[in-house]
């Protein structure tokens, strides 16, 4: 059985009585363990395509199966649930809340669990530790450099041990050195089975991925499986000093 | 447990807003503050009521019955001619009835060597003085013997006693009312100006005999104060003394009466009427005073949802409810509206206590008005949360996150 299952999934955004179209009929199989990246344009549907692979908005129309549910069947408290358990976000922007120590940021998708682990704490520690930021759990988001930060968003993601993690540009805001570094984490745990799939317009990060899914104008333009490239070049700087 | 959680990240959340939450709470201490003032001066007056009541020598067992229709102190014709002495007697000769002791009353002025008041003077018998309970500062009460003699004597207030002799012992010395000379028996105990300005020290007392023959020259009396054997028959002595007193005048079944009742209940009645009034006009504006507190919690949570969308989405994206998020955010409002009642509380009471010790008002503060105004705040926080919590629960999480 898919991870993922997407049947001739549309999504149509109506503002101020105009109809735009954004996901023209997108079919996907994504499988337990895969390294995907979604790659494109601004304005290729990416983040759409994200929002409702995350159970975050649903589709015009179409069939989207998650882990075996049915995702538009799902009320509020389950598609939450179904959030909870089975999907951990980070974010280009990291999104974490701000003015909270980065422990309490990585314990809060515990906080909405449908039973509060004991060892919340405890958790959120080992899920920093994971990341290389033991030394950081004390630390609100403004004390940390942006490298940390999305560290700490990956921590956040993994401490319910989700089923798939959705990275939206991860590297997007970070230098070369901070990127390359999330991006051996996610190496890291994709080598010990984690289901990855990064949205991103860059052609560098999506090679990480064994497999990468072009989109065009809402639609798949292809869906190439190949070897993954774990080294990081970033930036032009790097390049040049190559 | 899920409400504990959300309990808890509200907390997290005010705490982060400190300058927010504060301004928030301000508004509902205002209004509760302005409340417990309200209930405490209330409280305060009827206590002070109670305490005149008492004041005036009215025991449960006791009324008066005054001269001239009308209401209480409040005389609606020319004060009649026809309460007498035969009444008295009467009155005393009713089997439930203690004693009855009357009174006769006018303004005088009242000279000694070159200083001179103007006072109340009350004849009275003197028995007066064990119905009223009021004992001498120095001196003696007149006796049975100078109401047989119509005997020139007069037991002075505090009040006459200090403005006419100073430092000087009054007792034993002569003074003019009127134009009758006095010589000076005993100076009752000063009791002090009650707080509605009354002065109850203002006042010479003289046998009602001399009262009578010497000095007013009037038969008729003003009032006559009536001491029952037990509470219980108050109301048929009352009805008693009516029926006969209506013989006594010969009203015909027509007329209304010529004499009206003071009864403690009378008394009471009247002042909390006026002062229900007035309270009632104060219970509005600190209503309207925790209104605006409830609707500048409401404005600023919605303001703050604004800024903190983002919060939103990020707590939906990982598992987070609407109802949690509804939960939050009313934890967030109840939590401050309650927090500024019990500040509104402790400065209610410390106003009331400064309103007290300056001798402008006399406020009580009681528990009760602290669980009315715990009460109020909570329902203020619930109130005015709910919308702006359920605002910042419809928001879809794929708009928040953006």
């Amino acid at each position: 059985m898919s991870l993922i299952l997407m049947e001739n999934i549309v999504k149509t955004y109506l503002s101020a009585g105009v109809e735009t179209p954004v996901l023209k009929g997108i079919d996907l199989r994504i499988e337990e363990g895969e390294y995907a990246s979604v790659i494109g344009p601004s304005g290729a549907g990416k983040s759409t395509l994200m929002t409702i692979m995350g159970c975050l908005g649903s589709p015009t129309s179409g069939k989207y199966i998650l882990d075996g549910e049915e995702v538009e069947t799902l009320n509020d408290a389950q598609l939450s649930r179904a959030r909870n358990e089975k999907i951990g976000f980070v974010f280009q922007a990291f999104h974490l809340l701000p003015g909270v120590k980065a422990i309490d940021n990585v314990m809060m998708p515990l906080l909405y669990c449908h039973k509060v682990p004991a060892d919340a704490r405890e958790r959120a520690r080992e899920s920093l530790e994971k990341v290389g930021l033991a030394h950081r759990l004390h630390h609100s988001p403004g004390q940390l450099s942006g490298g940390e930060q999305q560290r700490v968003t990956i921590a956040r993601a993994l401490v319910n041990d989700p089923r798939i993690i959705l990275a939206d540009e991860p590297t997007g805001n970070l230098d070369s050195k901070n990127g390359a570094e999330v991006m051996r984490i996610l190496d890291q745990l994709n080598r010990e089975g984690r289901t990855i799939v990064i949205i991103t317009h860059d052609p560098k990060v999506a090679q990480h991925g064994r497999r990468t899914i072009s989109l065009m104008d809402g639609r798949i333009l292809e869906d190439r499986r190949h070897e993954s490239v774990t080294q990081f070049e970033g930036s032009p700087s790097r390049a040049g000093s190559a | 447990m899920r409400a504990l959680r959300n309990l808890k990240e509200a907390l997290r959340g005010l705490a982060l807003h400190k300058s927010k939450t504060l301004l928030m709470t301000l508004g509902v201490v205002i209004g509760i503050a302005s409340l417990t003032v309200i209930v405490a001066i209330g409280e305060g007056a009827k206590a002070k009521v109670l305490a005149r009541i008492s004041d005036m020598g009215f025991g449960p067992e006791a009324f008066s019955v005054a001269a001239g229709a009308g209401r209480l102190f409040f005389a609606r014709t020319k004060t009649p001619t026809t309460l007498t002495l035969a009444d008295v007697d009467d009155i005393r000769a009713m089997p439930t009835v203690q004693a009855a002791v009357p009174h006769q009353r006018q303004s005088m002025r009242m000279v000694y060597k070159r200083n001179n008041t103007f006072t109340r003077v009350y004849g009275v018998t003197p028995e007066w003085q064990s119905a009223r309970l009021w004992k001498l500062s120095d001196g003696s009460f007149f006796t049975d013997e100078d109401m047989k003699r119509k005997a020139k004597v007069a037991v002075l207030g505090a009040t006459p006693a200090g403005k006419l002799f100073g430092d000087e012992d009054p007792v034993g010395k002569m003074v003019r009312i009127g134009k009758v000379y006095f010589r000076v028996a005993g100076v009752l105990e000063k009791k002090g100006v009650t707080e509605s300005g009354f002065d109850p020290d203002d006042r010479v007392i003289v046998p009602l005999s001399t009262s009578i023959s010497r000095l007013f020259r009037q038969t008729w009396l003003f009032s006559i104060r009536i001491h029952t054997l037990d509470p219980s028959m108050v109301q048929e002595t009352m009805e008693g003394v009516r029926q006969l007193l209506r013989k006594n005048h010969n009203l015909s079944v027509f007329a209304e009466d010529d004499f009206r009742f003071i009864t403690p209940e009378g008394i009471m009645e009247w002042v909390t009427a006026e002062e229900r009034a007035l309270n009632r006009m104060l219970v509005l504006i600190s209503a309207v005073s925790l209104l605006v507190g409830g609707i500048v919690i409401m404005n600023i949570m919605l303001v703050s949802i604004r800024e903190r969308i983002r919060e939103i989405g990020i707590r939906r994206c990982f598992g987070a409810r609407r109802s949690d998020i509804t939960q939050q955010f009313l934890f967030e409002s109840i939590f401050v509206s309650i927090l500024g009642g019990i500040a509104g509380c402790a400065l209610g009471v410390t106003i009331s206590f400064v309103l007290k010790n300056l001798h402008v008002l006399a406020a009580k503060p009681t528990w009760e008005s602290f669980v009315v105004a715990f009460a109020f705040s909570a329902a203020v926080g619930l109130v005015f949360g709910i919308q702006p919590a359920r605002k910042a629960a419809s928001l879809s999480p794929e708009e928040t996150i953006r």
